[in-house]
């Protein structure tokens, strides 16, 4: 008889071995945003939840194309155990049954997340953004302070960065149109709201930069390629953090803001350690630490108490009467029905 | 010979044709609508689409909503639907949530009563005209054509017409890119061709240097490059050549720039193999026989190098149909390609059938070339021999 040899048994027992730990550890994945945020959201809430729970956290980046979702849950081939995304997202993949239902208010207390539009079925929001006038303070020392100036090319020369889309990029035509931001969404869902803000944004037309991710618009601002841009309050203060920058965002000039959620795939095996996760996450002091890791607001509100003054400053808590919500019926009503056909008409415009 | 090639052939049918072929059929699949209102569909038949339809057709919708209630199925009828009329989607959730076929008194009453639009006729004949399990929706689409209210077809209104300003814009950039590129490759290609295997050798790592980098990398690259704060209009006004930097880049001029350094590889690479299959007797002879360095050229070189410039332009062109990325970085609103609304409609707007048809009327027209072009050239011209 040929005795195996020595190494062979050594491999066989260390690869026994081997899958047996990485049986023994669940292993545990988020679809997220990546980049910038995804750093965040790995010092704050999945290295700690980790490491407390003994699992194992991946990550996968998603650019919140609903696809993505509907592919795994319809072919049953399930990748993620939860995913980050939007409230036009969350809305869609409840109704269609792509994710999970979940009685929140069993593990979580729904007053807390009032001021940022509240809980729903399927997610719970945990990062409230802001999207605003953003522009170099050490370029513009007599900055803007409202989207009319904005559009005033003959006092602040230089291109204008904004969003190539149409959701936030209308809302803004209409509030330098003079609408208050808080009706902005009213007004533009309203007979002629439409045409209103696509009037306000041909005036400014050959001044646009269109710029079509996050990352470009600090790019444009900081070189100078445009004067001023349309830009995220959190990847604002990341940029001015670590590349010592001076943007200002302006955000009592009106402020388009919504939140990003947490929600269950629809067939998670990890079902129940999701919704640990998500309580965790967006508990107080998690909540409070994510504030300090990147700027964007809390959507819990019990971590406001757990806040400074100077970090709250920071935040667009006390513009909040500026802002045009991405939540609620008209909003979400409004862009479900006529988000496809509104892109093709904006884009139609944009090209011209 | 036939059990050599079979495992490839199965692999083709099985990983592209298959697939290519669903792909293509989801451009006229309309199962949701005859599948999720079936009685809806059967009593919309007789109806000959004017005005509003009869009481049957009300209660045959209100059952088939009432049906799919709770399920998943409604909000996916009402996202169908939806592509054909902006809020269509609506109308189907709320009334499938609310009707009640129990009740006693007209259906019809109570749609009116749900939502007023059930009283307007567009949305029964919509339905009337999607009932079949097959489309012509989201062609018609995207040929920029749609259904009028008499029944015909008539041109989309201006505002929502982009597919052939699209697909014209998408032919047009990638001609002048291949143009672009034979008027650069060939050259580098007859001098790689001409030149001792040494030489060759380095300026063929010289192509293909870039060809091996990442598309990412020097698309992004062209931007650090040319923008207005940009090493090139920098320099240039450094020079006091220009008062003040000049767009170079986010137009169409960029796009070119980038576009043609992405795809000259593929020029270059099929040419140069042909080129050097030439022998250069055969130039000394035409020179010999009185042919001017000119006519030589034209008569004894190109007809040879013909299949390296068809294989090289055709590969050219059809890679550059198909870019979306290096348009969404360096290219203006205006040079948006249809590949960028291709990758809109699966991702974002997961609007399938439109994302297919795009696709579909893509593959039509460059077949159409091909076979343009086979007819005008020669296939049988283009064989490498």
């Amino acid at each position: 008889m040929v005795k195996p040899p020595r190494l062979w048994i050594a491999i066989a027992v260390a690869l026994t071995a081997w899958t047996g730990i990485a049986h023994a550890q669940t292993k545990f994945v988020v679809g997220n945003a990546g980049g910038s945020s995804a750093d965040a959201e790995r010092k704050v809430f999945y290295g700690p939840f980790a490491a407390a729970n003994k699992i194992q956290i991946q990550e996968e980046s998603f650019n919140q194309e609903l696809a993505k979702i509907r592919s795994q849950v319809e072919t049953g081939n399930l990748i993620w155990d939860i995913v980050s995304t939007t409230a036009i997202n969350v809305a869609t993949g409840c109704e269609e049954g792509l994710l999970e239902k979940v009685d929140w208010s069993k593990y979580l207390d729904p007053k807390s997340f009032q001021g940022v539009g509240g809980i729903s079925e399927c997610g719970v929001p945990y990062l409230f953004v802001s999207g605003g006038l953003t522009y170099d303070g050490n370029r513009i020392k007599d900055g803007p302070k409202t989207w009319a100036d904005f559009w005033n090319v003959t006092k602040w020369p230089g291109k204008r960065g904004m969003l190539y889309r149409a959701e936030q990029t209308f809302e803004v035509a209409l509030m330098a149109d003079g609408v208050p931001p808080p009706k902005a969404m009213e007004v533009l869902a309203g007979p002629g709201g439409v045409d209103r803000a696509m009037k306000k944004l041909e005036a400014l037309k050959p001044n646009i930069h269109w710029w079509k991710n996050g990352a470009e618009s600090i790019t444009l601002v900081s070189t100078g390629e445009v004067a001023m841009t349309y830009a995220w309050n959190g990847r604002v203060a990341a940029a001015n953090k670590t590349n010592n920058l001076n943007l200002k965002i302006e955000l009592g000039a009106g402020h388009v803001s919504g939140c990003q959620y947490w929600a269950v795939m629809k067939g998670s095996k990890n079902k129940e350690l999701a919704i640990k996760f998500i309580q965790y996450a967006v508990s107080a002091q998690p909540q409070a630490d994510f504030v300090r890791a990147i700027n964007y607001g809390p959507a819990n509100s019990e971590a406001y108490a757990l806040l400074t003054e100077q970090e709250k400053a920071t935040l667009p808590s006390k513009h909040m009467d500026k802002a045009s919500l991405q939540l609620g019926k008209l909003y979400l009503g409004f862009w479900l029905a006529n988000g496809d056909s509104l892109l093709q008409r904006f884009v139609k415009f944009a090209a011209q | 010979m036939l059990a050599l090639v079979a495992p490839s052939i199965f692999f083709v049918a099985l990983f592209f044709v298959a697939p290519l072929g669903l792909f293509l059929f989801r451009s006229v699949d309309n199962s949701e609508v005859p599948g999720w209102l079936p009685r809806t569909v059967a009593a919309l038949s007789d109806w000959n689409g004017a005005g509003l339809p009869h009481e049957a057709a009300f209660r045959a919708l209100g059952e088939d909503l009432a049906a799919l209630s709770g399920s998943t199925a409604l909000p996916l009828l009402g996202r169908r639907l939806n592509h054909n009329i902006p809020g269509f989607r609506s109308l189907i959730t709320a009334t499938g949530s609310r009707v009640d076929p129990r009740r006693d008194g007209s259906m019809r009453e109570q749609l009116l009563q749900i939502d007023a639009r059930w009283g307007e006729p567009v949305y029964w004949q919509t339905i009337r005209r999607e009932r079949h399990v097959l489309t012509w929706f989201y062609l018609l689409t995207a040929l920029d054509l749609r259904y009028g209210t008499a029944g015909g077809l008539e041109r989309a209104p201006g505002e929502s017409a982009i597919f052939l300003d699209l697909l014209g814009r998408t032919l047009g950039i990638s001609a002048v890119v291949t143009l672009l590129c034979v008027l650069l490759g060939f050259p580098v290609a007859a001098t790689m061709a001409a030149s001792s295997p040494a030489r060759a050798n380095a300026l063929l790592i010289l192509v293909l240097v870039p060809f091996w980098t990442s598309l990412l990398v020097r698309s992004t690259a062209w931007v650090i490059l040319l923008q207005n704060q940009g090493v090139v209009n920098q320099a240039l006004v450094g020079l006091g050549l220009i008062g003040k930097p000049v767009p170079l880049i986010f137009n169409r001029l960029g796009l070119y720039i980038a576009m043609v350094h992405v795809l000259l590889p593929f020029m270059v690479l099929p040419l140069y193999s042909v080129l050097k299959g030439i022998r250069p007797e055969l130039m000394r002879a035409a020179a010999s026989l009185g042919a001017p360095p000119w006519t030589a050229f034209l008569r004894v070189y190109v007809p040879q190098a013909l299949p390296g410039l068809v294989a090289g332009a055709s590969l050219v062109f059809v890679l550059a149909l198909g870019y979306y990325i290096t348009p969404a970085l360096v290219g203006g609103p205006g040079d948006q390609m249809i590949g960028y609304f291709i990758a809109y409609f699966t991702n974002t707007a997961v609007n399938w059938g439109m994302a297919s048809a795009l696709g579909t009327i893509l593959l039509l027209v460059v077949s159409l070339i091909y076979v343009a072009l086979g007819r005008i050239v020669g296939l049988d011209r283009l064989v490498v021999r």
